[in-house]
């Protein structure tokens, strides 16, 4: 009888030793998804409709062609444009490319900013494309590219 | 509702109406992907970015942006802004966590 017991205790203890870790393990190894989960073409797609973006000589992007850290890659996009009422800088969105999640900011300008221009530091994970997409009050979407190598990756 | 400490900064230092000047905008913010695992606890660090900044000046809100959790710790973000009369520039942001935090200057063209 004793025996018996025990051994019934045992394949318990194993049953529940078994099932234990793999939950624990699906709760760690799911890294939380954030909101933003668009790739590139995703995103793209979803900022300017059928539209797309032509690329465009009036962005200057400005970004180092190697990030010596990847935690802080400082990125400036300016426009050509008047910025006067009739025809002014809407929006410019920085994406990273091949980040989890590629959207870095979007910043929503108008004619009291005299100028279109939009400076900031970004982390990125990997060697990618930084792409800034510029919608203009007409309509229409610019856009322009560059690739950084990263070294040392940003995000941990 | 956390107090985030943020600087707001009016490049050149002097300037008149009429000028366009660039303003900087630095916030104290550890912008946590929610990716990141704490090698102590071997757990993700939560989320916990600025999600959107506001420049309002005068009482004008002249740039929105939406900002998202790529941008580095202790994000920096500059814009250029026409000046035009004396007032105030006011800086608001917000974070995943609801936390509002602001930050104020004054706008003192010279003529």
């Amino acid at each position: 009888m004793q025996r018996r017991e025990f051994f019934k205790k045992l394949g318990f203890v194993a049953a529940a030793a078994a099932v234990v870790p793999s939950v624990s393990f699906a709760a760690e190894a799911a890294a939380p998804k954030g909101p933003n989960e668009f790739s590139f073409e995703e995103a793209l797609k979803a900022i300017t409709g059928s539209k797309g973006a032509a690329a465009s000589d009036k962005i200057k992007l400005k970004v180092p062609e190697i990030a010596e850290n990847g935690a802080v890659v400082p990125v400036t996009v300016e426009v050509d444009s008047p910025m006067s009422a009739e025809d002014y800088v809407k929006t410019i969105h920085i994406f990273a490319t091949k980040n989890n999640n590629t959207r870095c900011i979007a910043a929503h300008l108008t004619p009291a900013n005299g100028k279109a221009m939009l400076s900031t530091r970004i982390k990125l994970g990997t060697t990618q494309d930084v792409a800034t997409v510029v919608e203009l009050s007409n309509g229409t979407f610019l856009m322009a590219k560059q690739n950084v190598k990263v070294t040392i990756g940003g995000c941990g | 509702m956390s107090k985030v400490k943020s600087l707001v900064k009016i490049k050149p230092k002097t300037y008149k109406s009429g000028d366009i000047v660039k303003v900087d905008f630095v916030a104290m913010h550890p912008m946590e992907t929610g990716m990141r695992k704490d090698k102590t606890t071997n757990r993700f660090v939560p989320a916990d970015y600025i999600n959107s900044v506001k420049f309002i000046y005068n009482n004008e809100t002249i740039t929105t942006m939406n900002v998202w959790e790529s941008l580095s710790t202790n994000p920096a973000i500059s814009i250029s802004m026409k000046i035009a009369d004396a007032g105030d520039l006011k800086v608001v942001f917000t974070d995943n966590g609801g936390s509002v935090n602001e930050k104020s200057i004054k706008i003192t063209p010279k003529g």
